[in-house]
């Protein structure tokens, strides 16, 4: 749910930038090759002046690389960062993923999603910047490319190596210690939205050793699950996303159905959505913390 | 009145049709339920899936059709009657816009949060102020009324706009586009609950109108000489409406078309006198309202359609047909 209202963000960000490119004027500076092959961040020395713009790539980058070396991340990262990494954003400017920010701010490297680098790489060319476009998440195999792809870009693959380390030594010892009895779960907040199979948060609850019920509807992504199919469903615990950090919306009058309290009476987890929307080597620590909470649950079903 | 006589006829038929798509609409949704688990449900130890599905899912559901359908068919054959206009419906008043502003409000600063009934009360209070601001600035006719209304819907709007435009929540605008494309979907009894009082007081404010619509008919000077009240009537139908459908869209989004083609589709059968139109074109508002319900559950979609959707698609051309026929028809 919440991946696809990020999306639906970025598309926005995206449509900014397509209002907002100056027209006319391809002076491109000398040695700079926006569309071309990356080439090598040694070449170049290390990208000092580095600029974010999306959320996950906000996070990914205070990960990686110091805070004098980021140029700004966007102003939707705050809330994600106090979640995952309180603090870590002080002193980091915040961008509103526009063509002035990019021009005033004069990145040597944009770090784009998919739907604000074509717009990127047209002003690119105007900023002396380089473009790397960076894919969504939606597999810890995902996850593993992506770091890598932004550590190359960054010029820090080590530190990106050592992250993946981090995420698949935790990885490894929730395989190895595998759940007695899989719960059946679903990320249910509303029923408009529900992850099914292929999505970083299905992973996320495969990972921690439940079952994702939402995985077999027949839409294989994002699908609707009804307060009926949770009746006939009837999981062992339903995941919400936590709405403390986005302020009142309708989703919580949706998720506040009597049948919810009467009958998943603490069993109703709240999770961060930032580690479910962005895949982060976080993303393994979300596991971890799943399996505990699963473990803390009552034995019996809820009953009916 | 030639056509007058029909009119039991029709009551009776529309009678017999609601009990039918009652009993459809409990029948089907999103789990295929077989009618016969349904009723075993009913026999069953409580609580069991069946039991739960019908006595907290689908009845709300059904009865929340029943309501609004029956609420925004009554509030258009009332107001068409007071404005003498056929293009008259709830959301020509303002009354919708000023629903949906309240519960805006309720939803994205906090109000829902702090107390969950907190939505249809402040939806209910958008409805009576946005009445009250439209019957104050055009009670001296009705031509001012609807402009007034039209007015009083644009100030609405762009309320909700800034609203939304305030709101903490990054995804409001999102969310709020759906909500007001009107659902009756998982809603739950008490949210039903506090909002019958105010659906049932309005209903029985638009009681009391039938004999003045009738006489407003012959223009208004030969109604206030004949004894009418115009600005008791005028009160009476703003208040009913307002309070019925102010309720009704806080609790299901602002469904357009029902309250405009209701009373439309009653008319060939019962005659233009709206004491006559006021009941039937409640039923088949009702009827309306809980057939589009049905289909959006067996349509096949991914996401559930929302009902405004498609009675806008259907209510439309069948609308323009009407027109055109009735165009045929005048001399």
């Amino acid at each position: 749910m919440r991946l696809a209202r990020f999306r639906a963000c970025l598309a926005l960000a995206g449509a900014l930038f397509l209002t907002l490119t100056p027209v006319g004027g391809t002076l491109s500076p000398p040695g700079v090759q926006p569309d071309g092959p990356e080439p090598p961040a040694a070449a170049h020395g290390k990208p000092t002046r580095i600029m974010s713009l999306m959320l996950c790539n906000d996070l990914l980058l205070l990960m990686l690389v110091p805070p004098e070396r980021i140029a700004s991340i966007t102003y939707l990262a705050h809330d994600a960062v106090e979640a995952l990494m309180p603090g870590a954003d002080r002193g980091v400017p915040v961008n509103y993923g526009t063509a002035e920010d990019v021009l005033l701010q004069r990145p040597d490297l944009i770090l784009a999603g998919t739907y604000s680098a074509p717009m990127a790489r047209r002003l690119a060319r105007r900023a002396g910047a380089r473009v790397v476009e960076v894919p969504a998440t939606n597999s810890f195999e995902d996850i593993r490319r992506v770091v890598r792809q932004v550590g190359a870009a960054v010029g820090e693959p080590e530190r990106a190596e050592a992250l993946l380390a981090g995420m698949d030594v935790k990885l490894a010892r929730l395989a190895a210690e595998r759940a007695a009895r899989p719960l059946r779960v679903v990320a249910w907040s509303g029923g408009n939205s529900v992850p099914g199979k292929g999505t970083l948060t299905d992973a996320i609850i495969t990972v921690s050793g439940a079952e994702n019920i939402a995985a077999k509807l027949p839409d294989t992504r994002y699908g609707s699950f009804g307060l009926e199919e949770l009746l006939a469903a009837r999981p062992d615990a339903i995941l919400q996303g936590e709405t403390r950090w986005t302020g009142p919306s309708l989703r919580d009058s949706q998720t506040a159905h009597p049948l919810i309290d009467r009958y998943w009476r603490g069993r109703v987890i709240g999770y961060p959505d930032a580690a479910y929307t962005c895949g982060l080597p976080q993303s393994a620590d979300a596991a971890v913390a799943l399996r505990a909470v699963f473990r803390g649950l009552p034995a019996e079903s809820p009953a009916w | 009145m030639v056509k007058a006589n029909r009119h039991p006829q029709v009551l009776f038929v529309l009678l017999l049709l609601l009990p039918a798509a009652v009993a459809l609409s409990l029948a089907v949704g999103r789990v295929a339920l077989p009618f016969s688990v349904l009723i075993d449900g009913l026999a069953e130890p409580k609580p069991n899936l069946a039991w739960l599905i019908l006595s907290e899912l689908r009845v709300p559901r059904t009865v929340l059709a029943l309501v609004v359908g029956a609420t925004l068919g009554l509030g258009g054959a009332a107001l068409q009657g007071l404005l003498r206009n056929p293009l008259a419906e709830p959301g020509l008043l303002g009354v919708s816009g000023g629903a949906a502003l309240g519960a805006v409000i309720a939803i994205y600063f906090g109000l829902a949060a702090a107390f969950v009934l907190a939505i249809p009360l402040l939806g209910i209070a958008g409805a009576l102020a946005a009445g009250a601001l439209t019957f104050l600035f055009g009670r001296s006719g009705t031509l001012t009324l609807i402009l007034a209304g039209a007015a009083v819907s644009g100030l609405a709007g762009a309320g909700l706009a800034l609203a939304l435009n305030f709101a903490p929540n990054p995804y409001a605008a999102y969310e709020i586009t759906t909500w007001l494309l009107g659902s009756v979907a998982e809603r739950d009894w008490a949210q039903i609950a506090l909002c019958m009082p105010f659906i049932l007081l309005g209903w029985f404010c638009l009681a009391f109108t039938p004999r003045g619509l009738d006489l407003l008919t012959l223009g208004e000077a030969q109604a206030e000489s004949l004894g009418v009240n115009l600005g008791l009537l005028r009160a009476q139908v703003l208040a009913g409406v307002a309070l019925s459908v102010g309720a009704a869209t806080a609790m299901a989004g602002a469904i357009g078309f029902v309250g405009l083609v209701a009373p439309h589709l009653v008319r060939p059968f019962v005659g233009h006198q709206p004491s006559r139109i006021l009941l039937p074109s409640a039923l088949f508002g009702a009827l309306l309202l809980l057939v589009t319900d049905i289909a959006i559950r067996v349509l096949p979609t991914s996401n559930e359609l929302k009902l405004g959707v498609l009675t806008s698609l259907i209510g439309t051309p069948f609308f323009f047909w009407l027109v055109l026929h009735l165009r045929r028809l005048s001399p």
